[in-house]
């Protein structure tokens, strides 16, 4: 019996948090690293407490980039042509896996993501705007574009020796528009004014993106066959 | 024979959009640093027209298959990675006598252009990574099609973020610049408009002939058999 889309998604899904969970490289690898990157800047300035606290946020969006490419890579590396073979024969829709993969990496990348936020406030002296809870859903969509977009950077790399440098040279600058609107919200919130236009902004980007995602699937699942 | 006239014409206007940069008064504020503007915006122009056609040509090949499109999206980003490249350059050349500098970070446009460009250059870089052209269509045509997001992205720049770069220069209320120099601009968007479709012209057709070589060196592989052991006399 063919299960249905967001049954498909939701299995897919699964299983790729079933693996993180076993492994927990996300955790155990991936977010140490980030925050051992985090402690590296300050050693390459000279660490003055007035530039450190205007570094704090440029450099967590650095690190959200590059280190949410690991993760969103890390995810969809796990999963070889054999796999996708597999998936196809089982008569599973493409749409689905691109959902399921995406939103599994989200929910890998958005608690991460979050806990970021602590050496950040800690090793730079960090002091957060009033209302920095308005960032969440910010960070969210965020954690949310660059997951799609990392799934689909994997799906039209795959199977390709040079996949490694490849995907992130193709995704870091598709991504930047995402960061630079979530910096701007950051910047918005400093100031005191509201981040609705940057919301929206997110909203349209991740949009667009799901709409390409699912609408590419069919295609991508060729590349892989 | 087609090919021949479109380039001669292309030569005759790229000559008279040079006349016309020179011709034109200079501004009362850039003085002659603004005939710079009459290479570096028709290039922009060209830019996005030539990734807005490289989207359609990917969207095309999703849907029929068909390697016309593909050859058309190929080339239009080609065509539009060096556009692009003239657009950076000429505005780093325009930028250091005029803001007194050739890069600002400040400045929204800019840096949403060099992001435009490096993201096509990806979309190059991938296309590279396999001669074939079937397999070179399956994997760009998505990319050509998401990566088209950058061009509103670096249009709309000056209204989302504040920014050194002049606004819309051309908006609903009119055209916010001198009756000459809208002349020599319009004349050299003409001329590089013609570029545009001349490269293009020729890059589509070495990229069919590219398809052919392709094909028949798969056709001369399938031809030819590997002699077995026992086949082949001492």
């Amino acid at each position: 019996m063919k299960a249905g889309f967001w049954r498909s998604a939701s299995i897919i899904a699964q299983r790729d948090l079933r693996v993180e969970i076993r492994s927990g490289e996300a955790l155990s690898v991936v977010f140490p690293f980030a925050v051992v990157a985090t402690w590296v800047v300050p050693l390459a300035t000279d660490a003055s407490p007035g530039l450190l606290r205007d570094l704090a946020a440029p450099v967590y969006w650095l690190i959200f980039l590059l280190f949410g490419m690991m993760i969103v890579f890390r995810q969809t590396a796990s999963e070889t042509a054999d796999h996708r073979r597999v998936l196809a024969l089982t008569g599973l829709d493409p749409a689905a896996r691109f959902v399921g993969r995406s939103a599994a990496s989200t929910l890998i990348l958005f608690p991460i993501s979050g806990m970021l936020v602590i050496p950040v406030i800690v090793l730079y002296d960090y002091r957060p705007p009033s209302g920095i809870w308005l960032m969440i859903p910010v960070i969210i969509l965020g954690a949310i574009g660059m997951s799609m977009l990392g799934t689909l950077a994997a799906d039209v790399t795959v199977g390709l020796r040079a996949r490694t440098s490849l995907a992130p040279l193709l995704m870091a600058p598709l991504a930047a528009p995402l960061l630079m609107s979530a910096s701007q919200a950051l910047e918005s919130l400093i100031a005191g004014g509201g981040i609705i236009l940057w919301v929206l902004v997110l909203v349209i980007a991740d949009l667009g993106l799901a709409a390409a995602g699912v609408m590419s699937a069919r295609a991508l699942e060729e590349i892989a066959l | 024979m087609k090919k021949k006239v479109l380039a001669t014409l292309t030569v005759l206007a790229l000559a008279a959009g040079l006349a016309a940069a020179f011709t034109s008064p200079p501004d009362a504020l850039q003085g002659d640093f603004v005939r710079i503007l009459y290479i570096h915006v028709p290039s922009a122009w060209l830019a996005f027209l030539a990734f807005g056609v490289t989207a359609a040509g990917s969207i095309g090949w999703l849907f029929t298959h068909r390697m016309g499109w593909d050859r058309t999206a190929e080339a239009s980003a080609e065509t539009g990675v060096l556009f692009t490249a003239v657009a950076l350059a000429t505005g780093m050349i325009w930028g250091k006598p005029v803001w007194g500098t050739y890069w600002d970070w400040g400045d929204a446009r800019l840096a949403t252009t060099a992001l435009m460009f490096f993201v096509y250059l990806g979309y190059l870089a991938l296309r590279r990574t396999t001669s074939d052209p079937y397999r070179q269509a399956r994997r760009s045509s998505v990319l050509g099609a998401v990566a088209v997001v950058q061009v509103p992205l670096v249009y709309f720049s000056v209204k989302l973020w504040r920014t050194l770069h002049q606004g819309l220069t051309i908006r609903p209320d009119g055209i916010q610049m001198d009756g000459a120099m809208v002349t020599a601009l319009l004349v050299n968007l003409g001329a590089f408009t013609l570029l545009y479709l001349t490269l293009m012209s020729f890059r589509t057709e070495l990229a069919r002939l590219e398809e052919a070589v392709c094909e028949s060196e798969i056709s001369v592989q399938s031809r030819v058999t590997v002699p077995q052991l026992g086949e082949v006399e001492a």
